[in-house]
């Protein structure tokens, strides 16, 4: 199915397209290794008959759009409160030192992709680290190395 | 230590995510139970329970519905908020995973009472396995016809905490940037696409159910009696067992943290108790013998909230966490209205020349004066949200940010137990982006 | 309908009644109360609440309240900052807050001594900062377009600017990205904010973040005077006051009449101005002084030659008319060719009737309106682009917009409109008729020109005589720019023995015309124009022209030829107004004119049925129009090139699927063995059978043409 008929058939199920905008947004994002370059909002805009700059300035609302190219995998530790307060902090500086990327960063190869995010909802399981949008409960610092090892084995 | 699961009950022994589980235990007979009622039966039955929102407010669901304008000849919508995002919140995303059958129930009923034929349950979009469970609930539950003719659209957010008050997450749910509308007019007269809608949070919609199975008057006995039923506590920070507690209201903070936790960890002091999720005032260690309901929080000055308590013990410096928590308030600030957009960043600006020891005395001051700028005048409460921990810190830890200024520098001297924590709004490489 | 029901507020113990829902605001406002605001635009649809400047204390309720959100209800109590020290306080730190990340660079800035915050802050805000931390710093100021510059330190993210672009444009172009203190205006990518109405943000913006680039370091407010007047360059007559400064043009802003306008007008109208200060504009008389050169010359030695050419075509005169002449300006010239040279014959800009007069509304009533027809095949926002701002509203409030006649609908409204939008509708007389036949109270035509019906009734006014057969042109008379820049004329004056033209600009008539005399723009004349709802309208010189005026030199020639003309407006529309105005005075007109009373419109007119719609074949009707965009006055303003119409061609929904066609290809249109390549636009509005093209685009294609991928 095109994108375009992908989208128009998300958009059915609600009483106005437009209520369509962040699954196609999400739906150009996959189709765009991860982010939204100009093309995929264009499309975005095109498929739902709004303007690009419409669809921008959406997406640029929401922390899960990416502006910017992005690795293929992504590392996202939460440092809020309730991670904070038992250790999220060390288990940054273990994944800065295993992966050697500095938190915004993207490893030179575009496979990895290391961020800090607000509160992912897993306070009672801190630390809280999502590898790929999948949470990973009670991260210790000596567990990065071998989550950046599977992720590099997938790689 | 008496426990009673109404939205938890059964997961421990089943999978309730599968349909065949959830209806070995009675599940989707409440449906049928209040489909054979009127819409109004129902809504009495719903303002009989006393059911509270479990969303953070506190509003009693029965009147909720009751100002649903049913005769106007627009749709009624019903949304489900899922956008579960308050810093020490957990709790609907265990119902989500674990009792997603529940919840549509729920919806099921509360859909039936309101007369709507649309209802949208909105998903934050971090919550990508619990998605995909109730997505797939969902999906179940309407092959096997229990829908009739409403439709439940699973809706997912994108990463905006701003998108769990309920006006942004309709104007999200609607395709525009997550920002909060002026009220009047309430979402019961005007919500989603300007249709009279009905708004709850997982719990309390997930509630509906047991509501409806044991009869209203027998759950209004249940608990505390102005705020009756169960709630699921999430517990986290420095205690030995963090994690969700299911408890009758009323049940005391004390109990919670020492019993079911297991205490402070590593047996360190308790130092503060945020009970609300961070966005509420914080407790200190004498105020924790409070019964968790509503009102008794209120009496303390703090708020229920989301039934959330970050613990906190003697190592934490406060100033850290009170700059921590405003960098988050700041970072989700959606910038529709002043004092929040501008008030939180100064805030931040000044939180960060206290604990850098650069601020003169004169500046614990401000900080509290600018907080005062922002109480009650923000268009939403997410202003009052970044406020509010730090007034309470300032108010109960005035001498530790009065140490920063006096010594020029943390007390802590590196050792604080959140020493350094760098937050996602300190790297943000879009600052000043152009399009 | 029923009355509206009164209600009681009391606000800072004054009492005031109101309609129930009128806007807090607006209450106390009524009341003599000024409640402050930056967000707060009416005109923008639903208020936000966003700036917190309006708060106010309302008893009953336990937080302040943004009075900008609220309407009045009976009994409310009301308390702003001038009681309440709660909402002072409110105020107070709103302000503050808005100064934090503000740049004190008033000095420097073009918005000072004319702005909102700057004001604002001098009556309600606190006399120093306590904000001693770095300021947010932006990459600062950046052209959103050539024409607007945007910085974004000054911004205060009222929304204004976004709000008119999504929900009174209605172009979607500029929107806030990001989230909280990193919100930013912008466009997308670098896309320039491209549309009819992109200036009107630079007027909304209550700070001085969006500037027209056109006025930076132009001005000072008390260095300018901004004088009323009507724009010239379309048929809607925008009311606007053009900001003076040292005898120059430096800027054009709205001046609601909210009859007409409602405070927004056009681009082109905005930045259309600098035409008069083009580097080819003509400031002498230029004549043909040997058989092939071109000079310039006196006066005195112009009128000499422009009265030895009059009276050697005595009564074999023609004259051109451009549509943008005034009334005052076409009655002397008139005056002197009908009654000193007996010469009757003009060609007037365009058809006009006076059928439509018995159907005029203010264009306001568009807004209103249930349903709306479109009729004619020229995108309204193209002839007459305020017109389509009212077309937007009435569809925003519910209106059913239509685009074809169904007459079903037009019979059951209760406030249908119908708008004829060219090309062709004789003059008004064809919509005139629709409206008889279905009852419909208001009726519209969109004209070609500013003031076509201005001129051919100042032109009637004149004389009674009728023009009779001339076999030849002893001389043609070229009135103005559009006139000389048009092909059918200069296929006339190669059969006219002589040509004198009026004209604004080198390259239009010079090398053709024996006698060139130096034009007028609508900025530097004052007089009266007649708009398409029928409105006279009062133009104002708001700079000195480089030369004589028309209406000067009209006079003088007159005199010449014992015709009695004044070269003073006031006193040519004195004598005209007797004619046809019914004695108005110049002073009546007025500065936000009434729409006058057609009295003496005609109860009935028989209009001749159109032809019958040709059989088109496999082909489409060509319709050329002349974009907004266009135009000598457009072609030489620099900010507004890049708003010049791209090479496209519009077609129906239905035509393009028939063809396979789709919006961004790139298609050949042809007709009689000529085509051109055009970008494909499908359009929802323009009905089957039509192919659109802006005349500069449309090559040598005529009548019927065939579109293909």
């Amino acid at each position: 199915m095109s994108f375009t008929a992908e989208v128009q058939k998300v958009a059915k199920r609600y009483p106005d397209p437009r209520s369509a905008i962040l699954p196609a947004l999400r739906l150009a994002q996959a189709g765009h290794d991860g982010w939204l370059p100009r093309e995929a909002i264009e499309e975005v805009a095109a498929a739902l008959e709004l303007t690009p700059a419409y669809c921008f300035a959406v997406a640029s609302f929401y922390d899960m759009f990416h502006l910017e190219p992005v690795g293929r995998h992504t590392v996202e530790v939460c440092t809020n409160l309730s991670c904070a307060l038992v250790g999220a902090q060390r288990v940054v500086d273990a994944f800065e030192q295993e992966l050697g990327l500095q938190p915004g960063e993207t490893s030179a190869d575009g496979e990895i992709t290391f961020r800090l995010v607000e509160c992912l909802g897993a306070c009672g399981y801190a630390p809280a680290v999502a590898v790929d949008h999948r949470y990973r409960h009670r991260v210790r610092p000596e567990d990065a190395a071998a989550i950046v090892e599977e992720i590099r084995a997938d790689a | 230590m008496p426990t009673l699961e109404l939205l938890l009950g059964g997961t421990s022994e089943r999978d309730l995510t599968r349909l065949s589980e959830y209806r070995a235990i009675g599940g989707y007979t409440a449906i049928e139970k209040a489909r054979a009622m009127t819409p109004d039966a129902l809504i009495v039955e719903m303002s009989t329970s006393n059911l509270r929102g479990r969303g953070g407010a506190g509003f009693p669901i029965g009147r909720k519905a009751s100002l649903i304008d049913r005769k106007s000849g627009k749709p009624k919508y019903l949304v489900v908020n899922a956008d579960e995002s308050e810093p020490g919140a957990f709790k609907d995303r265990q119902v989500l995973a674990q009792a997603p059958h529940r919840l549509v129930e729920g919806c099921l009923i509360a859909a039936h009472a309101i007369e709507c034929k649309d209802v949208f349950i909105y998903i934050r979009g971090e919550y990508l396995t619990e998605y995909e469970i109730l997505a797939a609930a969902v999906e179940e539950a309407r092959t096997a016809g229990l829908f009739g003719d409403v439709r439940v659209t699973v809706h997912r957010g994108a990463g905006a905490y701003i998108c769990g008050e309920e006006t942004a997450l309709l104007d999200s749910l609607e395709g525009r940037r997550g920002q909060p509308r002026p009220r009047p007019p309430f979402p019961p007269v005007q919500g989603l696409y300007a249709a009279p809608t009905q708004i709850n949070n997982v719990c309390t919609i997930a509630t509906l159910p047991t509501i409806v199975n044991m009869g209203a008057a027998e759950f209004a006995k249940i608990g505390s009696p102005s705020s009756p039923g169960t709630a699921i506590f999430s517990i986290s920070g420095n205690v030995v067992r963090p994690g969700n507690y299911e408890l009758v209201l009323g049940t005391p903070m004390r109990e919670l943290i020492y019993d079911h936790a297991g205490g402070i960890a590593d047996g360190r002091e308790l130092k503060a108790v945020v009970p609300g999720g961070s966005s509420v005032p914080a407790l200190t260690p004498g105020q924790i013998d409070v019964p968790l309901d509503y009102d008794s929080l209120a009496a303390l000055g703090t708020f229920f909230g989301a039934a959330s308590l970050i613990v906190v013990d003697d190592r934490c410096c406060m100033v850290q966490l009170a700059l921590r928590s405003t960098k988050f308030y700041m970072h989700e600030s959606c910038g529709k209205c002043t004092p929040c957009r501008e008030g939180t960043r100064w805030m931040v600006q000044i939180l960060e020349r206290i604990e850098a020891g650069d601020a003169e005395l004169s500046e614990l001051d401000l900080l509290d004066s600018v907080g005062v700028g922002i109480l009650g005048r923000s268009l939403c409460a997410l202003g009052d949200f970044a406020v509010y921990p730090v007034h309470s810190y300032l108010k109960h830890w005035r001498s530790e940010f009065e140490a920063h200024v006096h010594l020029g520098r943390c007390p802590f001297e590196g050792g604080s137990s959140i020493e350094g924590i760098v937050a996602p709004s300190d790297l943000r490489h879009d600052v000043g982006v152009t399009a | 309908m029923n009355a509206p029901e009164t209600v009681h507020v009391r606000i800072d113990e004054r009492e005031a009644q109101v309609a129930k829902g009128t806007g807090l605001v607006e209450t106390a406002l009524s009341a003599g109360i000024e409640i402050p605001v930056f967000c707060y635009e009416p005109r923008l649809g639903a208020p936000i609440g966003a700036c917190r400047m309006c708060l106010v204390e309302v008893e009953g309720m336990p937080k302040l309240q943004a009075a900008c959100t609220l309407t009045a209800q009976d009994g409310m109590v009301v308390h702003t900052a001038r009681t309440s020290q709660l909402a002072a306080e409110g105020q107070n730190s709103t302000l503050e807050f808005i100064l934090v990340n503000h740049p004190l660079d008033c000095p420097v800035c073009d918005k000072g001594g004319e702005c909102p915050l700057q004001d604002l802050t001098f009556r309600y805000g606190p006399g120093n900062t306590r904000m001693s931390m770095e300021k947010l710093t932006l990459e600062k100021p950046i052209p959103i377009s050539p024409a607007i510059s945007l910085d974004r330190e000054r911004c205060i993210l009222c929304y204004r600017c976004t709000r008119f672009s999504e929900s009174v444009s209605e172009d979607g172009q500029l929107v806030a990205a990001n989230r909280g203190a990193m919100s930013v205006i912008t466009t997308f990518e670098d896309v320039p904010y491209t549309g009819a109405f992109t200036g009107n943000v630079t007027e909304l913006c209550p700070v001085g973040a969006l500037l027209p680039t056109q006025y930076r370091f132009e001005g000072r407010p008390w260095e300018i005077t901004n004088v009323p007047t009507v724009c010239g360059l379309c048929p809607v007559g925008c009311n606007v006051h053009a900001t003076v400064r040292e005898g120059k043009v430096k800027r054009i802003l709205s001046r609601n009449h909210p009859e007409v306008d409602e405070g927004w007008i056009c681009d082109k109208g905005r930045f259309g101005f600098t035409h008069l200060r083009s580097a080819d504009r003509i400031v002498d008389p230029i004549m043909r002084v040997h058989r092939h050169g071109f000079e310039p010359v006196s006066w005195d030695a112009a009128l000499d030659e422009a009265e030895r050419l009059l009276r050697a075509a005595k009564g074999r005169i023609v004259t051109v008319l451009s549509g943008s002449e005034t009334v005052e300006q076409t009655y002397a010239l008139a005056k002197l060719l009908r009654t000193g040279l007996d010469s009757h014959a003009a060609m007037l800009p365009e058809e006009v009737s006076n059928a439509l007069d018995a159907y005029r509304l203010p264009l306001s009533a568009i807004g209103g309106a249930d349903v709306v027809v479109v009729l004619g095949d020229v995108a309204i926002e193209q002839s007459a682009p305020v017109v389509d701002l009212w077309i937007k509203a009435a569809r925003r409030k519910g209106a059913k917009v239509l685009y074809e006649l169904n007459e079903s609908d037009v019979r059951k409204a209760e406030r249908a409109v119908l708008i004829w939008s060219g090309p062709g509708g004789r003059g008004g007389a064809t919509v005139a008729a629709h409206a008889e036949r279905l009852g419909v109270a208001g009726a519209f035509y969109v004209p070609e020109t500013p003031n076509g019906r201005g001129i051919a009734d100042a032109w009637a006014a004149a004389s009674d005589e009728e023009a009779g057969a001339t076999d030849s042109i002893g001389l043609l008379i070229v009135s103005g720019d559009e006139a000389a820049g048009n092909p059918n004329v200069r296929a006339l004056a190669e059969r006219a023995e002589a040509v004198i033209a009026t004209s604004m600009f080198h390259g239009l008539a010079v090398g053709w015309a024996d006698l060139v005399l130096p034009g007028t723009s609508y900025l530097e004349r004052d007089g009266t124009y007649v708009n398409l709802e029928g409105r006279l309208q009062r133009l104002r010189r708001t700079a000195s022209p480089p030369g004589r005026d028309e209406l000067e030199w009209i006079a003088a020639l007159a005199a010449r030829f014992d015709v009695e003309l004044s070269p003073s407006p006031q006193a040519v529309f004195a004598e005209l107004s007797e004619r046809i105005y019914g004695g108005l005075s110049f002073g009546e007109v007025g500065e936000r004119a009434p729409l006058r009373s057609y009295e003496d419109a005609p109860v009935h007119v028989d209009v001749p049925p159109l032809p019958a719609p040709e059989d088109m074949g496999e082909g489409l009707k060509l319709v050329c129009y002349k974009p907004l965009f266009s135009g000598p006055a457009v072609e030489r303003v620099a900010e507004l090139q890049f708003q010049r119409p791209q090479p496209e061609v519009e077609l129906s929904q239905a035509d393009a699927k028939a063809r396979n066609i789709v919006t961004g290809q790139t298609v050949r249109v042809g007709s009689n063995g000529t085509s051109v390549e055009l970008r494909a636009r499908v359009s929802k509005t323009l009905r089957a059978g039509v192919a659109r093209v802006a005349q500069e685009h449309a090559g040598g294609l005529l009548g019927t043409v065939e579109v293909s991928a």
